[in-house]
């Protein structure tokens, strides 16, 4: 293949002789704080153990979901009011109070983010944001609990027991960050982060991934915050949903490596130990520290402090579900065919965006074995006709049916599921993962799921990738991304599989490798194939039928040699001639 | 009479508020920018008045043109060296640019609270009060409300009608077009930034007449200004006007049936609201 | 020809990050002809256009505009120096009125000038001077391809870069677009075109080149290329 990606790239050693022996020390250390350390050392390691545990929290749903959220401080609050609350009216022990506190975040988590995420970007920061101050002053108007005079608690001094429990917590973060680093979850997490909509085209249901992401990340501020008020005698609306506490997160995860596995760690410890440092001397000047750190991270080092390690091949990022070397594979089970009618039927679909009608009462049916051409001048319809039957676009009317079922209602992700597969014009690859795990986001969720690790390992090898199954797709050639797109859509060991223009971009030799691997796509379980293209000869002979839209209507619909020969088709868009 | 009361506050409070969404507005339409750090020049500028004000008996409404100059000018040197360099990210530059006015927001209002120290403050000129058939009207808010307006206006004209303004917009909504024109987009980059910041200086030179200002109002302000051109259509100059006076009339009337910190909420519980009800305008309102 | 070329291009070589799309491109524009880049999807020509006009660097090779070199300047110094580029896509401005567009166009001409070119545009596009005050985003396809080159002409250009006009409109439209080609032509502004379209494209051209990985690998008159049974192999990927 032409433009081979740069090898050489290091890669991350899979089981690193390091690691025990420092976990041992880190362990030690810990431990000897609250059993030698001065109580300053204690107050000082509880609160670096703190905002490691926020910023772990944090890690999870703005580093590994991509959805930065300036409003974790809600979830903090409400854990330390819980908390203040049962432990001033109630009999419950601390410890239990703490839970609690868990729990209420946990729950406002999952009442809430159903609605804040359904927002992306900046609103969902500015949402997030919005709604730890609307709760601020919630606490503060409504007398909930003491009103903006706050609240006082029976002060207990236990600072090796917050201590204890604050490793707990911060621990359990490092956990929660590991097991998004490490399984399939969490790569579905980042599939999102990388490209939502192409997470969705993968089978991903993407809501379920975020809102999941949004309640683990609430649970760690609730747990911390609580435990924050375990020692104070005191809680008041503005220090318990204090913004600079989010700042907080946000400078120490950015400033360690957002959506790493090490960096809230490394950050959190850095900017604590310096931040002592620093307001030794200038003791009013926080914020100024914070916002000059996190500007000088995004503009010359925006991946942290892991990312510079990285550099030097430290703290390398495992692809997940990996090992050492590319499993062998199996190709997919031959299954007996579920229907006999058509795999696809599109009925009178019409699409209509303002006063464009892109599709217009378009009808045609793709049978079991057949592969079925579309093409049609630029413009004519043809992504938005494949957009709507994938489940991108919703039609104005008509109908689609996927092996005999209307699918017109259902989300892009359950089609995928289903067994409808589609490559997208530009290739919609996840840069930042690797070749291996672009495919395996797919095998997870296609009809393969149950062996999706196998499944995967077959389609890297049979489309060509065993050489560069662990390169970051960032490194590869146009060409081999537009191969990668074709291998997700194997991966999902689809019925039918849709092709976006898969032919445009490559050289003969890619043309023809692809046209290799679709004349096999039978063997492989697929039921239908349709394209829609516009290098016509590379497909002319490839499919059974052809289907012309122009302006939005079919003109035509039989065997490509007919097609082609038609005066219509050519009139209306053919300027090539075809001999 | 009560509500032509209500609805002539609202509608002056709104005329301060268009400027701080218009000026946002055109950061973001043209380099695609939210500035977080929006509020914290708003506040910079109407402390900074205030406590000239306290000092000299200047009147703040000479103030403005000379918030707007300095600020202006501190964007000029701001643009290329925090946000130029991010353009070369393409897709991912707006979550960057984020993250750094994020971290110049903080820069800002901790210089603000050096400066100026925490406390609110509010400028105690114009006090006088006009009446009118039982309504009142406070001269101050009367000025900045008009003042505010005109010089939204000011921008609207200035885009819309001048071959300079025309190539600001073209940058904002094709930048290959642009470019095909011979138009330097990244002088217009600049420009826009520039310009926003310094009205938003001149909106804080005119707000602190009216509302009281601490250097911890910088996120609220930011918020609103943001919350105004997510419900007016970002990039869209119209929408965003209307926007503005209607939460300055939503605010005034919440302000009196509720009362006390509900005001300042109403924007945040807005923005949540919409979003519930109308998830897909949001999604494709930003870029 | 003899007279200096309009445009001219020597080995150049250019792509993004770490791939090379153009492998060594050479080609001339005569001062008065319409020349056609033609190859398949992915062959490289909206690279070699963006290049040409700026918005890609070339590595190596040089590109000069009635000898004076251009290459590696921005694109808006590019045009600014004469080349008028209409890009694939057509890049308008939606909410921008056709009037507006040909001001923006025009900024940077003298206005003697700038009215006289005004004259010229609305007169070869007549439907352009009945729209004035519509807003592009609501014209239709072929207007607003009329209005992309239109646009362009206004920069006063001595070279027109037309990147694919022919998407998305239906033949006789773009034969009309061709046609006001023939009349810019005569005005003495060379003019590059690419185009997928095989028989449309060589019957607005006079000269040719056929592109295909990046480089050019057939070049000939237009009635050379149109009986070259290479061209059409090339083209279709064959």
């Amino acid at each position: 293949m032409s433009e081979i990606a740069a090898k050489g790239a290091p890669h991350p050693r899979f089981r690193n002789p390091r690691l025990l022996p420092a976990a041992v020390l880190a362990a030690a250390v810990l431990a000897a704080i609250p059993v030698f350390g001065s109580a300053y050392a204690v107050q000082f390691g509880t609160d670096i153990l703190t905002f490691t545990a926020l910023a772990y929290g944090w890690n999870l749903i703005s580093g590994f979901t991509g959805y930065l959220s300036f409003g974790q401080v809600a979830f903090y609050g409400l854990g330390a009011y819980t908390v203040g609350l049962l432990v001033t009216d109630t009999a419950v022990p601390w410890p239990l109070a703490v839970c609690g506190g868990g729990v209420v975040g946990v729950i406002a988590a999952a009442l809430l983010g159903p609605v804040m995420l359904r927002l992306r970007g900046i609103l969902f920061a500015l949402g997030a944001f919005g709604l730890a101050r609307i709760l601020g002053v919630a606490f503060s108007d409504f007398a909930l609990a003491g009103g903006g005079n706050g609240m006082t608690l029976p002060a207990e001094l236990t600072p090796t027991a917050v201590y204890v429990f604050m490793a707990c917590v911060a621990l359990a973060g490092f956990l929660a960050n590991l097991w998004f680093a490490r399984s399939g979850f969490g790569l579905d997490a980042m599939a999102v982060r990388e490209d939502e909509d192409a997470a969705g085209a993968l089978g991903i249901n993407t809501t379920k991934v975020k809102v999941v992401a949004y309640i683990l990340s609430a649970l760690f501020p609730a747990l911390v915050g609580g435990l924050v008020a375990w020692n104070r005698s005191y809680l008041d609306p503005p220090s318990m949903f204090d913004p600079t506490i989010d700042l907080q997160s946000v400078v120490f995860v950015l400033f360690g490596g957002i959506g790493t596995l090490w960096g809230p760690l490394l950050g959190s410890v850095v900017l604590m130990v310096v931040d002592e440092e620093f307001l030794v001397h200038f003791p009013d000047l926080a914020l100024l520290l914070f916002g000059l750190v996190v500007i000088v991270t995004v503009l010359l080092f925006p991946g942290g402090l892991v990312s510079l390690a990285n550099k030097r091949g430290w703290l390398l990022r495992r692809p997940v579900l990996a090992q050492s070397a590319l499993p062998v594979g199996e190709p997919p089970a031959a299954e007996a065919a579920e229907s006999l009618g058509p795999v696809l039927e599109v009925r009178n679909l019409t699409v209509r965006f303002g006063g464009l009608t892109a599709v217009n009462e378009v009808s045609f049916s793709v049978g079991r074995g057949e592969m079925l051409a579309i093409i049609g001048a630029n413009g004519a319809g043809k992504t938005t006709l494949f957009n709507t039957i994938t489940g991108f676009v919703v039609p104005t009317s008509g109908d689609v049916l996927f092996l005999g079922r209307s699918v017109a209602a259902l989300p892009a992700w359950r089609r995928a599921q289903l067994g409808m597969a589609r490559s997208f014009q530009i290739p919609r690859v996840m840069a930042a993962l690797t070749v291996w795990e672009n495919v395996l986001v797919a095998a997870r969720h296609g009809r393969q799921r149950h062996r999706a690790v196998a499944h995967a390992a077959w389609v890297v090898r049979t489309v060509g990738f065993a050489e560069m199954w662990r390169e970051p797709v960032s490194r590869l050639s146009p060409g081999h991304q537009r191969l990668l797109e074709f291998a997700r859509v194997l991966a999902l060991n689809p019925e039918l599989v849709l092709l976006d223009e898969v032919m445009a971009g490559m050289t003969r030799e890619e043309q023809e490798e692809v046209r290799a691997v679709v004349r096999r796509l039978r063997e492989y379980g697929v039921a239908a194939v349709a394209f829609v293209e516009h290098v016509i000869a590379a497909i002319s002979d490839l499919s059974d039928r052809m289907v012309v839209l122009d302006f939005g209507r079919k003109i035509a619909d039989d065997t490509p040699a007919r097609v082609l020969a038609d005066p219509a088709v050519v009139r209306a868009y053919l300027g090539a001639p075809q001999e | 009479m009560l509500a032509a009361q209500l609805i002539i506050d609202g509608v002056l409070l709104g005329g301060t508020y268009v400027l701080v969404a218009q000026s946002l507005n055109l950061i973001f339409g043209v380099m695609g920018v939210v500035n977080l750090a929006h509020g914290s020049f708003i506040v910079l500028s109407g402390l900074f008045t205030a406590w000239f004000f306290g000092l000299y008996g200047v009147s703040p409404l000479l103030l403005v043109p000379l918030t707007f100059a300095v600020v202006f000018a501190a964007g000029v040197v701001l643009q290329p060296v925090l946000l130029e360099p991010l353009v070369k990210y393409g897709r991912r530059m707006e979550l960057m640019s984020l993250m750094v006015t994020f971290g110049l927001n903080y820069v800002l209002v901790e210089i603000a609270l050096q400066a100026f120290g925490s406390n609110y403050v509010t400028v105690p000129y114009l006090q006088g009060v006009w009446s009118w058939h039982g309504i009142t009207v406070s001269q101050s808010l009367v000025a900045a409300g008009a003042l505010g307006g005109l010089l939204a206006l000011l921008l609207h004209l200035g885009l819309n009608r001048t071959t300079f303004g025309k190539s600001l917009l073209a940058a904002s909504q094709s930048e290959v077009g642009a470019l095909s024109c011979g138009i330097d987009v990244r002088r217009m980059r600049l420009a826009a930034f520039a310009v926003g910041v310094g009205l938003a200086a001149a909106a804080g030179a005119l707000l602190v007449l009216v509302l009281p200002m601490a250097a911890e109002s910088a996120d609220q302000l930011t918020i609103l200004a943001f919350v105004i051109i997510a419900l007016g259509g970002l990039g869209n100059y119209r929408g965003v006007a209307v926007a503005a006076l209607l939460l300055g009339l939503a605010q005034s009337a919440m302000g009196f049936l509720v009362g006390g910190d509900a005001e300042t909420v109403l924007p945040y519980l807005l923005l949540i609201l919409f979003m519930a009800a109308r998830p897909k305008r949001f999604a494709r309102a930003v870029r | 020809m003899t007279a200096r070329p309009a445009l001219e291009l020597r080995d150049v070589v250019a792509g993004f990050g770490p791939l090379t799309i153009l492998h060594g491109v050479s080609l001339e524009v005569g001062t008065d002809e319409v020349v056609i880049v033609l190859g398949a999807n992915g062959a490289g020509k909206t690279t070699l256009f963006r290049t040409i006009a700026g918005l890609i660097a070339p590595r190596s090779g040089s590109i000069r505009l009635h000898g004076a070199p251009i290459e590696g300047r921005g694109a808006h110094l590019v045009t600014r120096a004469g080349i008028g580029h209409v890009p694939s896509g057509r890049e308008l401005f939606p909410r921008l009125s056709v009037a507006d567009h040909l001001l923006l166009g025009g900024q940077r001409t003298k206005p003697a000038r700038r009215a006289e070119l005004l004259r010229d545009v609305y007169g070869m596009f007549p439907q352009l001077a009945e729209r004035q005050a519509q807003l592009a985003g609501t014209l239709s396809g072929g207007e607003q391809q009329m209005l992309a080159i239109a646009r362009a002409l206004m920069t006063d250009p001595r070279v027109l870069l037309l990147d694919e006009p022919s998407t998305g409109l239906a033949p006789k439209v773009v034969l009309a677009v061709f046609d006001t080609l023939r009349q810019v032509r005569a005005q003495g502004v060379a003019v590059l075109l690419a185009e997928q379209s095989l028989t449309l494209g060589l019957s607005a051209a006079d000269r040719g080149y056929v592109m295909d990985r990046g480089r050019i690998v057939i070049s000939g008159t237009a009635a050379e290329l149109a009986a070259d049974k290479r061209v059409a192999d090339t083209y279709l990927g064959r």
